[in-house]
Parts: structure tokens; C-alpha cells; sequence
């Protein structure tokens, strides 16, 4: 399998609050890695370094192969990202909010074009297209922020918290393209609070709290391991950072 | 931009791979102004504020208010006043009735009449008046007005008016009665002309009028676009999608800027229409009066005027798109603009009374004022190309210093991301 995101030792600093201590893990093509943590753990800043967004204080990343600071434009043409809490331009209709994504990642206008059809099909968004994007419902705005993020086709995916604050139908939707990107072939990190939701949909994880990795791997591994289910697992690991 | 003018010009000398950036950048330009853009003309807010506002508010203030002026004075000087005499002077009296300057009224306090604004102006004639003049000795005669009444002030100019008349009736009777001519009096009469021409004095009109609505809509006009491509971003949750694309920051502020710099642009040029429209056309037919305002800016004027005005525009639109990123939300974003507004269009207002600045180099570097004093030159017709290209290097240097400003926010996680 193809190694396309490697974290080493990554570390964030705001000031005084070390946000990120240390956080090191690997992501393979096809693979869904869970990042799982409460809130304030540190995961949505492992992404920012991760995406380039942020700055690592130290550490280092490569994502396809690319170095996240001394490449960081070779780096944002190889992910698509779904931020936590991502909005809509309102006052675009969907096909316009897709073709600026694209125009932004340079797709030749017919190519553009195509891949927005496909992308809409995909997501079950033909016939809203055309419709301004204050009028969606909130899992619909998470489709055109998921098709924005996919419209260059990239290999790595990353989505934080990207059920959150959906209704069931819409949140089952968004864990199925989750699937879909696995099935075919992209690297997925993912990140989440929510047990069940990575139960379902990751093949490892790492357990977030305080800024550091508490416990990474195959998920049947770490139950094996510690003979508790994933939620108990969660639980001690974060107690014992508070601990810390 | 520096970096973007730098890699331009090795592009133009043959530099490949100079020239696929420029070409990218261009294309990532284009494509964040296209869409800004769109954004704007689907928002009525700014539309309204960019477009109607000023199309309907400058006929308004250019003419409703010299009209609301014209009609006040025209009442003033077509009614006759009722004034209150206090006393007797039966020739005086007939001459204000023969003259019609007021209509003497008799009243028992006629002070308080004046004050509860039942007469206008009070005479006050001294009991042997008729007397003392057939003595030929002076006559003191009291006016009691209303400072605070317009109307009592115009009385009493006309109060005033009647003494003299009757003042100079008098000398000429005890001329007469002396055998000496009255015009002995006035050896030298003067003569005055105006030799303005019509065109000077509606470019000083417009000199008084056009910077102070310049300044205001360059801030107004573009006020709402750059609140909304920052600020907006940040509050609707999409900027940090948008930081995840290929697009260097330069690129992004660089569409975001010239799509607020359309914007504000766009309002001034519909102000300064709307302002020539209704005084070329409006004035004679709302104001009643037979002269007409030859308001025409010859194209060149126009077009150098129009050229000043960009770059102003460019400076105001760069300021308010960095205080815009850096704010955190639209609010916080409006907050850090209005003072912006009023720093602009208090020097606007200044111009016309420091005009001995007009003369300092010195003015000519100065950001903001430097655009004033250029405009008033323009349309007095006193250009000093000097003073003109001074004040365009200069402002197109505050303008790419404010954007390269915004470009060095807009990649600080510390602003971005601040909380």
C-alpha cells in the first residue's frame, strides 16, 4: 500500500498553550484512519498543520510525498478537505460554487465542466445545481462542500467532524462517500468524537486527548489488546491525560 | 505584489517559468474577482448602497437643499413684515406704507409681541421725533429684532433700509433748501463687475462639493464588499476552504481587492453623474432662476479626474479590505471601518479652508489630502503637473503598501484564526 500521509513528531504552539505535543502517524492509500478525541484534544490542529493551513512549531509532515512547509502549494493540490463547521457562499447556486473550487485548482474549463456533472451525480446533487446555496439544507451545503473538496480529484481526503450537527438521513449519507472515497483508493483521515461513527468507518485510529497520541491502531487490535470495546478504550485514555 | 509585479516583468523579458506564475496568479485573480463580484450584484444591500443611494441622494442634496434655501429667502423677500412703531412720526410712518418695506402695527407691549413672534421687529421712535428733525438735530431711533429668527433679522434689515431712505430724503431737502446739489456728496461712485466666467464659477461649486462626495463614497461604496469577502468569510465558515486552495494569499487579496475597488469606483462614478446631471439640468428648473450652470468637465479633466479617483479608491478599498481580514466577524469589521469614513471625509471637508497648503509640495505626498487638493486643482482649472503626478506616484505607492498590508495579514494564522 502506498504511504500518503506521515506525521512525525509534530508540535503546535499558541503562545503559551501547547496545542499539539508530539503527534505521529502514518496513512496508507484506501485506508480510513480515525482521529479520536474530545473536544479541545488537539485533532482539528493536527489537521491545520497537517492541510498546511497552520504552521508546525516543529515536526514534520508529507503528505503524497510532499513536505508540509517547504511545499505547502504541491501539498494543498493533493488533499481535499472538509473543515468542521465548513459554510456555503449563499448567494452562489451550487454549480457555481463547484466551478469556483475548480477555477481555484486551475481545471480546464471543459474538464471543470464534466467533473462537476459527474461530482453532482455522485453526490445526488443534479437537480439542486442550480439553485442558490442559501436554500439547501444543511446536509446539502455538506454536499457542496464535500464536491468542492473532491473537485481536482485528489488522493488524500481529510474531513473534521463531518457529520457534525446533521440530521440522520444527511450524516448517513456523508459516513456512505466516506466509504466511497476508501473503496476507491483515496487515504481518509477522519475526524470525530463520535464512537460509533468510527467504529463504523475506520480501519485504525488514534486516540487524541492533551495534544498527544494516547493509543494508535487497528481497531480489532486495540480491543484484542486492552479486552475493552472502543468507547471504554476512549475513556481511560482521556482519563488518564487528565491525570497527566 | 511586489513579488507578482517582479515576476511580470521577468516574464516579459522571456523568463518561462516567471511567466506560467504570472499566468496562474492571473488566472486565480481573475477567478476570485469573478465570483466576488457576482456575489455583489446578488446582494440587493450592496447594490442599493453602491447604485440607488447615491443616484437618488445627490440630486437631493445638490439641489433639495439650495431649494429648501431659495424658497425660505423668496418667502422672506416677498412678504412684508408687520412691525411694531412705538411712537409717533407720522412721515416715517408714510414712508413705510408709500415704500412697502413692512406694515406698521400698533401693539401695547411690544416687546413681548416680538418675543411671542406676533410682530417681526420693533421701531421705536422718540416722543418729539417730528420736532427734532425740523430742528435739524439728531434722531435716535431704537430696533428691537429676534437674532434667532431669520424672518425678525430680515425685518429688520428692512427697518433699517427705511431709516436710510428717510435719512437721505432728509439731507437732500436741507441741501436743497442750502442750494447745494446732493450728488456733491458722493464724489466717486463705483462701478463692479464680475469677470468670472460662468465655467469658473461652477468649478468652484463643484471644487467645494465634488471631494467631500468622492472621499464619502470611495469608503461607502466599497464598505460592504470588503466587510463581506473577510470578515464574512470568517464568520460563514467558508474562508478556511478557500486558504486550502492552491492560491497564494496574494493571488486571493488581489481578486477580493479589485472586486471591492470595482465596487467603490463604480459608486463614486455614480455620484459624480448624478451630481452634473442635476446641476446641469436640474438647477435652472428646480430653482426657478434664469442662470443657467455650465457644469460640463471637459473629457480630459474627466478622464484625469477619474484616473485620481482610482487611486484613491484603491487606497480606501486596500484599508478597509486589511481591517476586514483582520477583524473577526462583520461586526467588529464595521466597528474598525467607520473611523476610516470619518478620517477621510473630515479632510475633504477642510480643503476649502486651508487653501494656502495648495502651494506645499508637501501636500502632494500626503495620503488622502493629497487626492483633495488634486481635485480642487482639476476643477478650478489651476492644474500643476507637478503637483499632479506627485500626488498619483504617491498614491499609487499608499495603495500597493496598503494591499501588500492585507496580503501580510491574510497569511498570519495569528489573524486568521484570531479569537
Amino acid at each position: 500500500m502506498r504511504l500518503l500521509v506521515e506525521a512525525r513528531n509534530l508540535q503546535k504552539h499558541f503562545r503559551s498553550y501547547h496545542a499539539v505535543r508530539g503527534v505521529s502517524f502514518s496513512c496508507y492509500a484506501g485506508e480510513v484512519f480515525g482521529l479520536l478525541g474530545p473536544n479541545g484534544a488537539g485533532k482539528t490542529t493536527t489537521i491545520r498543520l497537517l492541510t498546511t493551513i497552520l504552521r508546525p512549531t516543529s515536526g514534520t509532515a508529507r503528505i503524497a510525498g510532499h513536505d508540509v512547509v517547504r511545499q505547502p502549494a504541491e501539498v494543498r493540490r493533493s488533499i481535499g478537505v472538509l473543515p468542521e463547521n465548513a459554510g456555503v457562499y449563499g448567494r452562489l447556486t451550487g454549480r457555481e460554487a463547484i466551478r469556483y473550487a475548480g477555477r481555484l485548482y486551475g481545471l480546464a474549463p471543459d474538464a471543470l465542466e464534466r467533473r462537476i456533472v459527474e461530482i453532482a451525480d455522485a453526490l445526488e446533487l443534479t437537480e439542486h445545481l442550480d439553485r442558490l446555496t442559501d436554500t439547501f439544507s444543511k446536509g446539502m451545503k455538506q454536499k457542496i462542500n464535500v464536491a468542492r473538496a473532491l473537485i481536482h480529484d485528489p488522493p488524500v481526503v481529510f474531513l473534521d467532524e463531518p457529520t457534525s450537527g446533521l440530521d440522520v438521513i444527511s450524516a448517513r449519507s456523508v459516513r456512505d462517500f466516506v466509504l466511497r472515497f476508501k473503496a476507491e483508493g483515496r487515504c481518509v483521515i477522519l475526524s470525530t468524537h463520535m464512537m460509533e461513527e468510527a467504529e463504523r468507518l475506520c480501519d485504525r485510529v488514534a486516540i487524541i486527548a492533551g495534544g498527544r497520541i494516547r493509543a494508535e491502531g487497528d481497531l480489532a487490535a486495540l480491543k484484542a489488546e486492552t479486552g475493552k470495546d472502543l468507547e471504554e478504550i476512549f475513556m481511560t485514555m482521556v482519563e488518564q491525560s487528565v491525570v497527566r | 505584489m511586489i513579488r507578482l509585479a517582479w515576476s511580470w516583468v521577468r516574464g516579459a523579458g522571456g523568463n518561462r517559468q516567471a511567466q506560467s506564475r504570472t499566468q496562474e496568479t492571473g488566472a486565480w485573480v481573475r477567478a476570485v474577482y469573478v465570483k466576488e463580484t457576482l456575489e455583489a450584484f446578488r446582494d440587493r444591500r450592496s447594490l442599493l448602497v453602491m447604485i440607488v443611494l447615491p443616484a437618488f441622494i445627490m440630486p437631493v442634496v445638490t439641489l433639495g437643499i439650495p431649494y429648501l434655501e431659495q424658497r425660505q429667502q423668496h418667502q422672506i423677500s416677498t412678504t412684508t413684515p408687520e412691525v411694531a412703531v412705538v411712537g409717533q412720526a407720522p412721515s416715517l410712518i408714510h414712508m413705510a406704507y408709500t415704500s412697502k418695506l413692512f406694515t406698521p402695527v400698533h401693539t401695547t407691549d411690544a416687546t413681548k409681541a416680538l418675543r411671542e413672534r406676533r410682530v417681526l421687529a420693533v421701531l421705536k421712535i422718540p416722543a418729539n421725533f417730528q420736532n427734532l428733525v425740523a430742528r435739524e438735530a439728531q434722531v435716535h431711533v431704537g430696533v428691537l429684532y429676534d437674532a434667532s429668527n431669520p424672518e425678525s433679522v430680515a425685518a429688520r434689515a428692512r427697518v433699517v433700509d427705511l431709516i436710510s431712505r428717510y435719512s437721505q430724503a432728509v439731507v437732500a431737502r436741507r441741501l436743497i433748501a442750502r442750494h447745494i446739489n446732493p450728488k456733491d456728496l458722493l464724489p466717486v461712485v463705483m462701478d463692479e463687475r464680475n469677470v468670472a466666467t460662468q465655467r469658473q464659477l461652477s468649478g468652484m461649486l463643484l471644487a467645494s462639493l465634488l471631494p467631500f462626495f468622492i472621499a464619502m463614497w470611495a469608503v461607502v461604496g466599497g464598505m460592504s464588499l470588503a466587510v463581506d469577502e473577510a470578515a464574512g468569510e470568517k464568520e460563514r465558515g467558508t474562508l478556511e476552504s478557500l486558504l486550502l486552495a492552491p492560491p497564494s494569499r496574494e493571488a486571493l487579496v488581489l481578486g477580493k481587492f479589485l472586486s471591492v475597488l470595482t465596487a467603490s469606483v463604480g459608486a463614486v462614478i455614480v455620484v459624480v453623474v448624478a451630481m452634473m446631471v442635476s446641476l446641469r439640468w436640474g438647477y435652472p428648473y428646480v430653482l426657478h432662476t434664469s442662470q443657467k450652470l455650465d457644469v460640463s468637465l471637459p473629457v480630459g479633466t474627466a478622464g484625469v479626474m477619474l484616473a485620481v479617483a482610482v487611486l484613491f479608491a484603491a487606497l480606501m478599498s486596500a484599508v478597509q479590505l486589511s481591517l476586514s481580514i483582520y477583524a473577526k466577524s462583520p461586526r467588529e469589521a464595521n466597528q474598525f471601518i467607520t473611523p476610516l469614513y470619518f478620517l477621510t471625509v473630515i479632510p475633504a471637508l477642510a480643503v476649502p479652508y486651508i487653501t494656502e497648503w495648495q502651494q506645499s509640495v508637501g501636500t502632494y505626498v500626503m495620503p488622502v489630502l493629497n487626492s483633495f487638493f488634486t481635485f480642487r486643482e482639476l476643477l478650478l482649472g489651476t492644474v500643476n503637473w507637478g503637483h499632479l503626478m506627485l500626488a498619483a506616484v504617491s498614491s499609487a505607492f499608499y495603495a500597493a503598501l496598503a494591499v501588500e498590508w492585507a496580503i501580510m495579514l491574510m497569511s498570519r494564522e495569528s489573524v486568521i484564526f484570531r479569537t
